[in-house]
């Protein structure tokens, strides 16, 4: 069984992260906004904003509750924009999820990982779908 | 407390089984000397994560979502498709083993080293890098008061590793003639989990279609944050809520898979035992 080296996989793998690397500097954004945070309980979804402007857009999930949760950012028809998972109680995560298109979207916690969770609107504006 | 360990727990498993078998594999075919590789393979994942979970942590670049789930995604696959060829492998090697030389096992086996690392590497990469940022912001919200997610992380991998420990002790105690078969069967069971698993990961990044088409949800019978729901979970990847994709991928791969492995064994011959070691060196 002759395969590829682990290195040759690390290499084929390289621009593969690169490619999804951004930098941290774009937290704090061009309308002058940082970094969007969610108070994740187990009966509550607080999000620190309702809108946000066409970009890259970084939440941070902080679990105040007693159950492992998820936070998602999702489109029209439930379509997934991203998602952290594994926020165990006291654990705070970050997601970091490219929204390019202006309209209306949904954030959700799922305390226990279950359902739909809590969700709530939320908007984006800027550039105009293309 | 709980759910970090639980969490610890499910990823710690995740990782372990198909390293616990590999290593019971080369233990039971007397190739001790090719542990060295599988343990290469486990540090450098265990290196390659930690690095970039801590770089992503506290450095100034960070991953999207969707490059995130596709290296788990993919790193899911390509383990598969070398579980996959080590199952028809072992298949071949069962069926020699009655005529021929233990021997043979042993070259096929010096050939397949670089197969043997980057089989560990990839059962440990593919969800090491998901469970190296849990860790970094327990060890973060370690540094911001509470050490209990650290703890219960720790914890939790501890008895992942009790477990996998414990599997191997079953496995190598098993005769040598059903050793093959039943960790074959065993192997094939874990690698269709973690394809499903992997679809789902594509299916999340937008990847592979029909995300939030449910085959079935049996979250309520069984919730992901319990403790026989993480251990579904950290064996068999099995998903409470699974899409109608990863159903299908899930049962086309048992049944060929299984398929080509039990197909009745032709009684070996010279020629079959030379076509059965071309093969295994091929």
């Amino acid at each position: 069984m002759r395969r590829p080296t682990p290195a040759l996989t690390l290499l084929a793998a390289a621009p593969l992260v690169l490619a999804g690397c951004t930098s941290k500097e774009a937290a704090t954004r061009a309308d002058g906004s940082g970094p969007i945070t969610v108070t994740a309980s187990d009966t509550t979804c607080a999000v620190s904003a309702t809108t946000a402007a066409a970009g890259t857009l970084t939440f941070i999930v902080n679990n105040t509750g007693s159950a492992t949760t998820e936070f998602y950012l999702y489109a029209t028809g439930n379509r997934v924009m991203g998602e952290v998972e594994n926020i165990a109680p006291g654990v705070e995560r970050r997601l970091i999820v490219e929204v390019p298109d202006s309209g209306t979207y949904t954030t959700a916690c799922k305390p226990g990982m279950v359902g739909d969770g809590i969700r709530a609107g939320f908007t984006v504006t800027g550039p105009t779908k293309g | 407390m709980l759910s970090t360990a639980l969490i610890g727990l499910r990823e710690g498993l995740e990782a372990s089984i198909i390293v616990v078998i590999l290593v019971a594999f080369l233990v039971k075919t007397e190739r001790r000397d090719a542990l060295k590789w599988v343990w290469a393979g486990v540090a450098s994942a265990l290196v390659l994560s930690v690095a970039v979970g801590a770089a992503l942590t506290y450095g100034t670049s960070t991953l999207t979502f969707r490059a995130q789930e596709a290296v788990g995604g993919f790193g899911s696959i390509l383990a598969v498709a070398l579980v996959t060829g080590m199952v028809l492998w072992m298949r071949t090697a069962a069926r020699t083993m009655s005529g021929q030389l233990k021997g043979s096992l042993g070259d096929a086996l010096v050939v397949g080293s670089k197969a043997v690392v980057l089989m560990s590497f990839l059962a440990v990469a593919r969800e090491g890098l998901e469970t190296a940022l849990f860790f970094f912001s327990a060890v973060q919200s370690a540094g911001g008061g509470t050490a209990e997610p650290l703890l219960g992380f720790s914890i939790g991998i501890a008895v992942s590793v009790a477990l996998g420990t414990g599997l191997y002790r079953g496995a190598v105690r098993i005769d040598l003639g059903k050793f093959f078969s039943v960790t074959g069967v065993l192997l094939i069971v874990v690698a269709a989990g973690i394809l499903a698993y992997g679809v789902h990961d594509l299916q999340e990044a937008a990847i592979l279609p029909g995300l939030n088409t449910l085959a079935f949800d049996v979250s309520g019978a069984v919730p992901p944050g319990s403790w026989y729901g993480t251990l579904l979970k950290g064996f068999f990847n099995f998903s409470p809520a699974s899409t109608v994709l990863e159903v299908c991928v899930w049962v086309t791969y048992i049944v060929v898979v299984l398929a080509l492995f039990l197909r009745p064994a032709r009684r070996p011959t010279a020629a079959t035992n030379a076509a059965a070691t071309a093969a295994a060196h091929s």
